[in-house]
């Protein structure tokens, strides 16, 4: 029972300090966004990585495509924001079945070398292609998120409105890891040849789960735009990935709740040692290493962990030579 | 529709507990700075932040502005537009700062300048102004417009070479493009061609090929647009090339002028601000005014180039003069009043702010300078 | 040797390589419906290609026939739609994932639950008492010896028309190994078809109706197992 509400506790501090960024206001309230943000964002690259097992360095590429269609369609065109994102997730996924059909086909590391790709490529389509995306001037202007008609103008509206996003995110991740698919994709990140021999399409279900994957990203992309109201290359670069692993690893990679419990102890930790100016990036640092050292499943499997003491699969060392040579015959005939 | 006028509500309650700053607690003046301490910013907005340091010192000295004394609050918004809207939300609702005076970040001032235009707190810049018309009306610039660095080039080139035919080398940052474009147009104006425009990454490491191509089409002169090391590069490649093209660089930091004049000697020119040229100035009201601000930033920074610190010192001291014109702190008075500065000098030129204009340098301040033997001469 | 009834899987010059090393060379191998069949052999002898060449896991040239019609090569997937199931060296079982979730796995081609399923799955934990404790438990926290029921149970929440195992008995106590041995003995009297695997030839030789032993990528011999009563005997062919 303790165990069990351990368990749910770092989840429940990450809804409690929403909660409070919603009802205290403040510059809690970006924080708190941005996390729900990066939660969504994460959740796809759990899906690909955590469950899949596989490796991706470009979902900032997706993010990028979401955000940047959004931001260019209700800017430029006066889209309104939810087809807007709708076009970019579509976007975005459409990419991904491009770059995943040919590559995720061949054996070894071609997905992943892709991918780094595919984030360089359209981090310089963004800069280069200036009369669309302006460059690092960047896009403003673009309005906040609206849903029929209603548009989420205050600081706790977006945040509400990003609250229920990330819910249905999160909840989605709960519903895809308990499906049958979600299993399968947990089976061929442990071993391939074991999930095809039960008649499981490995390499479709990689590119399903790629593809997830950059949806996800594309609508923490598109929020991001049109929470922040502005977009520029930057935004999403090669930091996004490093910032998206992060929270990935210190959340716990391939639990439902980690990529929250990441975004939010990420986005939140270099806050709470602001006052400490230089010796902010170390105090940091060192606090990840701490974390990954004491919770090496990530802070979501924390209650995991007291509720059975993992007992390491025993090492099975194979023998050396025939058994036929101890064993006898004799005795074993029926 | 009865939930959105809840949450709507809930804005506006947000908003009021935003202004609710008790009055007459405030002794001091806090100003704001989200500035790129760390990222590809550090160098400019590190000296912005120097030059802050010291204008504050010496504003404190005298006995601050109507009665309070300035206090800086300096966040590092990591050359990062998230970041800088994380560190604007902070100094807005945590610190409660009273203006902004912020680095060279344009991405980052662009991202959070929704929010500090719904806060009511003007946000004076080190970088270009935000593009949208409602944030440019709480938005002042210091930097001079993109054209004067183009224009001083050609100028030079018209007054005193037969160079007609320049190459336009420049990289993708937005300052650079601007000017690229205005380079383009505006060479006819001084009887100049511009047959070769040829961009470059800041972290290249060889402009050879885009060199050869500028000589190819009969240029004698490399309009360099661009910071940092790659105008070093540059000199190497035309020296390595044989080549008699002269280089002009544009606005950057006496370290990187050093090794470049080392180089390729007179055929280096660039263009150099007041600041940076102090001791070959004549004496006037500009001279008057480095003279204030060199000291006290040599007695903390030796001769590390006093240019944007300068540039932060005139941001600084043109708000003090406009918070003393409004008599009044509040931030709608005191943007206002910005607007009504002009003829201010400044170490980094004579500001003229109105309501049209919020950038505020609009005489070309620049001059064109070599440097040889390590030290700056004015041509 | 004479077979006495109908043939579940044959496969004819079926050959396997690793690159330049030939890991199966021309392998001729049938098992009759129903019966059960050891595979035995040294280390590196060819063994796990053999079944994973079945499975269509490996590169592979040659026939293998599949109640009368023939297994695509390299489409693992449709060969366990036909109903071949392995039970791969080492298990394969899915550590991360719950007990339930892996016996959930084994039933992967069904689809859903339902009561097909239910069934299966009332079936297996008959079978395995063990697991029906642990359906919560992470399976990679199990013993040895549960991981492999749980590697069986799964396989069998398949309903596989010819079950083969890779070495089932690695790492496990005798008694364990002799009580894994013992189910799949009596699997087979209730018509299961299976291919065995085994290091340990006396005790797959306990419950075979036929042996095959494998070196160097070859068929070396064909053995029925009431016709070895040495140690030497055996041994013998080993190291020919
Ligand atoms: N993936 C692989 N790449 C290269 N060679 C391989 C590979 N797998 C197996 N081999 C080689 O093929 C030969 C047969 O290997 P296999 O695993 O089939 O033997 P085995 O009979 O199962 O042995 P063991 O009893 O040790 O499991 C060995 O020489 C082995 O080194
Ligand atoms: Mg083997």
């Amino acid at each position: 029972m303790a165990g069990r509400l351990l368990a749910l506790a770092p989840t429940a501090c990450a809804v409690v300090l929403v909660g409070y960024a919603i009802v205290a206001g403040g510059y809690f309230v970006a924080l708190a966004g941005f996390a729900l943000i990066y939660a969504v964002f994460v959740t796809g690259l759990n899906i690909f990585m955590g469950y899949a097992g596989q490796a991706s360095f470009g979902q900032n590429a997706f993010a990028a495509i979401g955000g940047y269609v959004s931001a260019v369609l209700t800017t430029t065109w006066d889209w309104p924001t939810l087809p807007a994102l709708g076009l970019g997730v579509t976007g975005a996924v459409a990419c991904a079945v491009l770059i995943g059909w040919p590559t995720l086909r061949l054996r070894g590391h071609y997905l992943a070398m892709a991918t780094l790709a595919i984030g360089l490529i359209v981090y310089e389509i963004t800069v280069q292609w200036q009369s669309v995306t302006q460059g690092y001037m960047g896009i403003s202007g673009i309005p906040p998120l609206g849903v029929f008609g209603y548009e989420a103008a205050s600081d706790r509206a977006q945040l509400v409105l990003l609250s229920i996003v990330a819910a249905a995110c999160m909840g989605s991740a709960w519903l895809i890891r308990n499906s049958r698919f979600g299993r399968a994709l947990v089976a061929l990140s442990g071993s391939e040849d074991a999930a095809r021999a039960l008649g499981i399409d490995v390499t479709r279900y990689k590119l399903a789960a790629f593809v997830l994957s950059a949806g996800y990203a594309a609508v923490a992309g598109s929020l991001f735009v049109h929470v922040v109201g502005f977009v520029s290359p930057e935004i999403f670069g090669m930091n996004m990935v490093v910032l998206g692993f992060t929270m990935l690893y210190v959340g716990g990679i391939g639990t439902v709740t980690g990529p929250l419990v990441g975004a939010i102890v990420i986005n939140m930790l270099p806050e709470t040692i602001r006052e400490l100016k230089d010796y902010q990036d170390l105090v940091y640092g060192a606090a990840l290493i701490v974390i990954l050292i004491y919770a090496p499943g990530g802070l979501a499997s924390l209650g995991a962990l007291w509720r059975r003491p993992a007992e390491p699969p025993k090492p099975e060392p194979r023998p050396p030579v025939p058994e036929v040579v101890e064993a006898h015959p004799s005795e074993a005939r029926p | 529709m009865n939930q959105s006028r809840s949450l709507s509500a809930a804005g506006v309650l947000g908003a009021a507990l935003l202004f609710a700053v008790p009055a007459q607690a405030q002794q001091v003046y806090k100003i704001g700075v989200a500035a790129g301490l760390t990222g590809y910013a550090a160098a400019v907005d590190r000296a912005w932040r120097d030059g802050l340091e010291v204008a504050v010192d010496y504003v404190n000295g005298k006995g601050g502005v109507l009665g309070r004394k300035l206090q800086l609050v300096v966040e590092d918004n990591k050359s990062e537009p998230q970041e800088a809207v994380t560190v604007y939300r902070k100094m807005i609702s945590s610190d409660k700062v009273d203006i902004f005076i912020s680095g060279c970040v344009s991405a980052g001032n662009f991202a959070a300048a929704p929010l500090v235009v719904r806060a009511g707190i003007p946000m004076v810049l080190c970088s270009i102004l935000p593009p949208q018309p409602e944030q440019v009306k709480w938005a002042f610039s210091f930097l001079a417009p993109p054209r004067f660095e183009v224009e001083k080039r050609y100028e030079y080139l018209k007054a005193n070479t037969q160079i007609r035919k320049v190459g336009v080398l420049h990289d993708p940052s937005p300052y650079a493009n601007l000017q690229k474009g205005i380079a383009e147009k505006i060479a006819p104006d001084f009887g100049i061609e511009v047959p070769v425009v040829e961009q470059y990454k800041q972290d290249d490491a060889d402009f050879s090929p885009q060199i050869s191509k500028m000589n190819a089409a009969g240029a004698k002169a490399v309009i360099k647009i661009g910071l940092g090391g790659s105008t070093l590069t540059t000199a190497k490649n035309i020296k390595q090339l044989g080549l008699d093209m002269l280089l002009l660089g544009s606005i950057d930091d006496l370290a990187v002028f050093k090794p470049t004049g080392e180089t390729l000697g007179a055929q280096f020119m660039f263009v150099a601000a007041p600041a940076q040229v102090y001791e070959a100035l004549p004496d006037g009201a500009l001279k008057a005014e480095i003279g204030r601000f060199l000291p006290l930033w040599r007695a903390k920074h030796g001769e590390r180039d006093p240019f944007w610190g300068g540039k932060a010192w005139d941001a600084v001291m043109v708000t003090m003069a406009a918070i003393e014109k409004a008599n009044s702190v509040e931030g709608a008075k005191v943007r206002d009043a910005i607007e009504t500065i002009s003829g201010f000098q400044g170490t980094g030129g004579v500001y003229n702010f109105s309501p049209t204009v919020h950038q505020g340098i609009t005489t070309n301040p620049f001059f064109m300078a070599t440097m040889v033997g390590g030290k700056v001469q004015v041509k | 040797m004479t077979k006495d009834r109908a043939t579940i899987l044959e496969t004819q010059a079926l050959s396997a390589r690793y690159g330049r090393i030939e890991a199966l060379h021309a392998v001729d191998l049938d098992v009759g419906a129903g019966e059960l069949v050891a595979v035995l052999g040294p280390n590196g002898a060819g063994k796990s290609t053999l079944l994973r060449s079945i499975m269509g896991l490996t590169d592979s040239s040659g026939t293998v026939r599949f109640e009368g019609e023939p297994l695509p090569r390299r489409d693992p997937v449709a060969v366990a739609r036909r109903g071949v199931v392995l039970v791969p060296e080492g298990r394969g079982i899915f550590g991360p994932m719950t007990v339930a979730e892996n016996l959930q796995l084994g039933a992967y081609l069904i689809g859903g639950r339902g009561p097909a399923f239910d069934q299966r799955l009332e079936r297996v934990l008959t079978l395995f008492p063990r697991l029906k404790e642990r359906l919560d438990q992470a399976a990679g926290s199990m013993s040895g010896g549960e991981q492999q029921m749980l590697a069986v149970g799964r396989a069998l929440m398949a309903e596989p028309r010819l079950l083969m195992l890779d070495e089932p008995s690695l790492g496990l106590a005798p008694q364990v190994t002799a009580e894994i041995l013992q189910t799949l003995a009596s699997l087979n009297r209730g018509g299961l078809s299976v291919v065995l695997v085994e290091q340990k030839a006396p005790l797959a030789l306990q419950i075979a109706a036929r042996a095959y032993v494998v070196a160097g990528g070859t068929i070396t011999a064909r053995l029925d197992p009431r016709e070895i009563t040495s140690h030497d005997q055996l041994a013998r062919y080993y190291f020919t």
